[in-house]
């Protein structure tokens, strides 16, 4: 029971870094690669802010979403919006989103050095509560609670709002939505900015509950954020929400069954078989795609 | 200084090495990241077999790790190969990149890899081996370009389903692909460790893999000197804000990571295009794209045309004699869903006839040629098509080779490859294998290279189009890519030709002349399947009409016959008319057609 709690804890950051990626690939058929680097940009943001700024956490928080929904703005007016319709510029999206992620870094690193950075220990009070004999802290509610939030609010916003609309128009098909007056630049730059504002909130979040953030934090949360959206199905809401928690869970398990340095070897695994018996994923639609 | 520039100029080399590896599938549109695993194994296999003295006194410890670690990577590429090589795009790669993933675990925790610690090796990698090994993959991928591998690789890339029409094997090219890729990431792995002298599983990780693909994306990977540009690039970058004074810290990486942005918005090839737009190494074989060329150097045909040397034709396949059976369909049937797209319709081609298939919009002409070429499988039905049954496992390459070449309702060139190419693609039928002649530079190769040269130029003069051989296929007029996609289906030598609208939006003069083309194909032996709307061009050519009416036969006989029939009539213009309407009205069916499903 334990197990489970840490494992829907870890997984619902997980599940938050990865549903906005998912979102940029679902709705614009592009993987950003940035989105690790805005990760830890949101981990030392919300350091900055809590320490420097001396602002409270639940102030922090929703200040790292909006500085995440820039940092989105900027990646897409960077790395995607000049490679236009251009025959490669699926795959050129990748490096150039790689690029800006570099750049993102080495600002961060001129700001804060190459160092582990923490938040001071009091930040968050440190409760703890026993449920049914399990015990659970207020900062691991507060992350699941937080991710949850955001994650349903960001599938409402999708299914039901005008800007969800045009969102799923674009995805179907940009030149129609275009036709249709659907101003095709403004969703995409605010896709992009709705990805960032969840990953900088999941790289403050992450931060938090290991108490740490280095510059290089980005990049295993990465690779697990594309092993879950594959997992859930490519461009899936749901399937990032699900993978994600599925994720979390199954690393937990692993390390009480397996041993800790297996950890991984499970998760990629199922990946590699998820792909081969259901390339699309558990809830993503068919759609095959060459780069 | 001098100790630090040969390591920077080792490391030019060895980053080549591995960006080849990348290439070597992104020629063939794969992307994959699995490449540090391969090299990964390769080196912690290299370490075991590596031996402390030459090898029967002769053969030095380092050829014997590069043979056990190109062996690895190429084995390790093959047995995940076979089951990944079926995914594309982002899929592959992330398939790819879990099992580096996996096998960088497994390594970390067995003891004989000295697990997280890493292992010592000896250094037997300097400046000589690594360029002598970036040397001979770049060798290898600049004469693999222009050989009949190299074309099958760029068709596939630019569009798979018109390189199977061609009878290119998919499947086995792309798995090709990806074991080549593999031993060049298992020599780069054991050059790697024997030059750094230590070999740790944590290095060939995600980040190391990425580094390498952008490092090829940067050189350009449809030029075959682009790895080594790439490589030479992000080797100098660092060396050269050292030269300048730039400190280390946050700018080094944040100029690195604006000049891959700069590279990547402002050269779309990379700097392998660039290279090759500025021409003269264009020459060289190895470019691909547009104006370039998958073209061997070889002597320009000119001589041919005087007759001075005429090179002897590529051994034409025996075609089917008049009359006898090509095409047999009995029974057949395709749904989608609810749709009957085609219903129980029988159907014989028999050699040297021009058999027209008309019938409105959504009759399930498209869906017909796609089960008859076997890109589509028939829900129901027998169908045998140049003696190969149809049906289950055949793919529709085995239909191509058999003898079958098709043209797409919608044109399905290889856009960013030149007219030529695409028209030396289409020959990837009768052309022998170049690779290996090529790579020792054998006369023989130079010979066939010339015939096959010969036989698309003819194919590309009997369409018209031969002065326009370097255009970019995408850059051609409508009519003049219908036409190259006959030129291309023709250099197959094909004994059926199937025609899927030929003529859509030619206008009539250009109808007329692609009507005189398809009667003297005739002449030559070549059967003929023409799927039309424009009727009347379709009454003029053929020698037999069947009419096809929501997905099923409702007429077949000779042109003025079937005009005539009442049915017919009544499908195209939807009453019961007076007989004497006369069907060469050139029906309204130019729309797009609904049932365009390829």
């Amino acid at each position: 029971m334990q197990q489970i709690v840490n494992g829907v804890f870890t997984g619902s950051i997980y599940a938050l870094f990865a549903i906005g990626f998912t979102l940029v690939f679902g709705i614009l058929h592009r993987l950003n690669l940035a989105h690790s680097a805005v990760f830890a940009a949101g981990a030392f943001i919300g350091i900055e802010l809590a320490e420097n700024a001396g602002m409270p956490i639940w102030l922090a928080i929703p200040s790292v979403l909006v500085a995440g929904g820039v940092l989105g703005l900027v990646i897409e007016r960077l790395a995607f919006r000049p490679l236009g319709g251009r025959h490669d510029a699926h795959f050129a999206g990748l490096i150039s989103s790689i690029a800006v992620g570099a750049m993102f870094l080495a600002l961060l690193q001129a700001r804060y050095g190459p160092d582990t950075r923490r938040f001071a220990p009091d930040t968050f009070p440190q409760h703890r509560y026993d449920v049914l004999g399990v015990s659970v802290s207020l900062l691991q509610l507060t992350v699941v609670a937080v991710s949850l939030v955001l994650m349903v609010g960001l599938s409402v916003l999708v299914a039901r709002s005008r800007l969800g609309r045009a969102m799923r128009a674009v995805a179907e098909n940009p030149h129609a939505a275009r036709v249709l007056g659907i101003n095709v630049d403004r969703v995409t730059a605010a896709t992009f900015a709705l990805s960032s504002a969840l990953g900088a909130v999941a790289g403050v979040l992450f931060a938090l509950s290991v108490n740490s953030a280095q510059l290089s934090m980005g990049f295993n949360i990465e690779l697990k954020g594309l092993a879950v959206i594959i997992v859930g199905g490519m461009g899936s809401l749901k399937g990032a929400m699900v993978g994600g928690l599925a994720l979390g869970l199954i690393e937990v398990f692993a390390v009480t069954q397996i041993g800790s340095s297996w950890r991984d070897v499970i998760a990629f695994g199922l990946l590699i078989a998820i792909l081969l018996v259901r390339p699309q994923g558990l809830f993503g639609s068919r759609k095959v795609r060459e780069v | 200084m001098f100790a630090d520039s040969s390591t920077t100029f080792t490391l030019i080399a060895l980053t080549g090495v591995f960006a080849y590896s990348f290439y070597a599938v992104l020629v063939a549109g794969q992307l994959s990241l699995g490449q540090a695993g391969f090299a990964s194994l390769a080196a912690f296999a290299s370490t075991q077999a590596v031996p402390d003295e030459p090898m029967f006194g002769v053969v030095p410890p380092l050829a014997v790790g590069i043979v056990v670690g190109m062996v690895t990577g190429a084995f390790a590429a093959f047995v995940l190969g076979l089951p990944v090589t079926r995914l594309r795009g982002v899929f592959l790669a992330i398939a790819t990149l879990g099992f580096a993933e996996m096998i960088r675990i497994v390594l970390i925790n067995q003891s004989w890899t000295g697990g997280a610690q890493g292992l010592s090796v000896p250094k037997l990698v300097g400046p000589p081996e690594a360029w002598i090994a970036v040397g001979v993959i770049g060798f290898w991928f600049l004469r693999q370009g222009g050989s009949k591998l190299g074309r099958a690789l760029a068709a596939i890339r630019e569009d798979e389903l018109a390189a199977k029409a061609m009878g290119i094997d998919v499947t086995r090219y792309r798995l090709a692909a990806f074991v080549t890729a593999g031993a060049v990431a298992g020599l780069f792995g054991v050059l790697w460790v024997h030059f750094s002298r230590f070999a740790d599983p944590n290095e060939f990780s995600f980040a190391f893999a990425v580094d390498g693909l952008v490092t090829t994306v940067v050189g350009g990977s449809t030029f075959f000197l682009g790895p080594l540009l790439g490589s030479g690039f992000f080797t100098a970058v660092p060396e050269l804000q050292r030269a300048v004074g730039i400190e280390a810290g946050w700018l080094r990486p944040f100029i690195a990571g604006v000049l891959l942005l700069v590279v990547v918005l402002f050269l779309p090839d990379g700097f392998g295009g660039l290279v090759s737009k500025l021409g003269r190494l264009r020459r060289w074989g190895g470019p691909v794209l547009a104006r370039g060329s998958l073209v061997p150097r070889s002597p320009m045909p000119d001589r041919t045309m005087d007759g001075t040397s005429p090179p002897p034709a590529l051994p034409a396949p025996k075609l089917p004699p008049p009359g006898d059976e090509v095409v047999r369909m009995s029974g057949v049937s395709k749904d989608y869903g609810g749709v009957h797209a085609v219903r129980d319709v029988d159907l014989e081609i028999r050699g040297g006839e021009i058999l027209g298939l008309i019938g409105p919009n959504g009759a399930g002409k498209t869906t017909l040629v796609n089960i008859l070429t076997g890109m589509t499988e028939p829900s129901a039905g027998e169908v045998r098509v140049l003696g190969v049954r149809l049906g289950g496992s055949v793919p529709a390459h085995r239909v191509a080779l058999a003898g079958v070449s098709r043209t797409f309702q919608h044109s399905k060139l290889f856009e960013r490859l030149s007219v030529l190419d695409n028209v030396l693609v289409g020959t990837h039928r009768v052309a022998p294998s170049t690779l290996l002649r090529r790579m020792l530079f054998l006369p023989s190769a130079r010979r066939t290279e010339r015939q096959v040269l010969a036989s698309a130029l003819a194919r590309l003069e009997r369409v018209g189009l031969a002065e326009r051989a370097t255009t970019p296929a995408g850059d051609l007029a409508y009519g003049d890519q219908r036409r190259l996609e006959i030129a291309r289906a023709l250099a197959a030598q094909p004994s059926l030709l199937v025609l899927d609208e030929p003529a859509a939006g030619m206008n009539h003069v250009e109808a007329a002349e692609l009507s005189e083309l398809i009667r003297t194909l005739a002449d030559d032996g070549i059967t003929v399947l023409l799927i039309e709307h424009n009727v009347r061009m379709v009454l003029d050519t053929c020698t037999r009409v069947v009419v096809l009416d929501f997905g099923e036969v409702i007429a077949s006989g000779e042109p003025d016959v079937v005009a005539r029939d009442p049915h017919v009539v009544e499908a195209y213009l939807g009453t019961a008319a007076e007989g004497e309407a006369e069907l060469a009205v050139e029906t309204s069916a130019h729309e797009a057609d609904g049932s365009g499903e390829q």
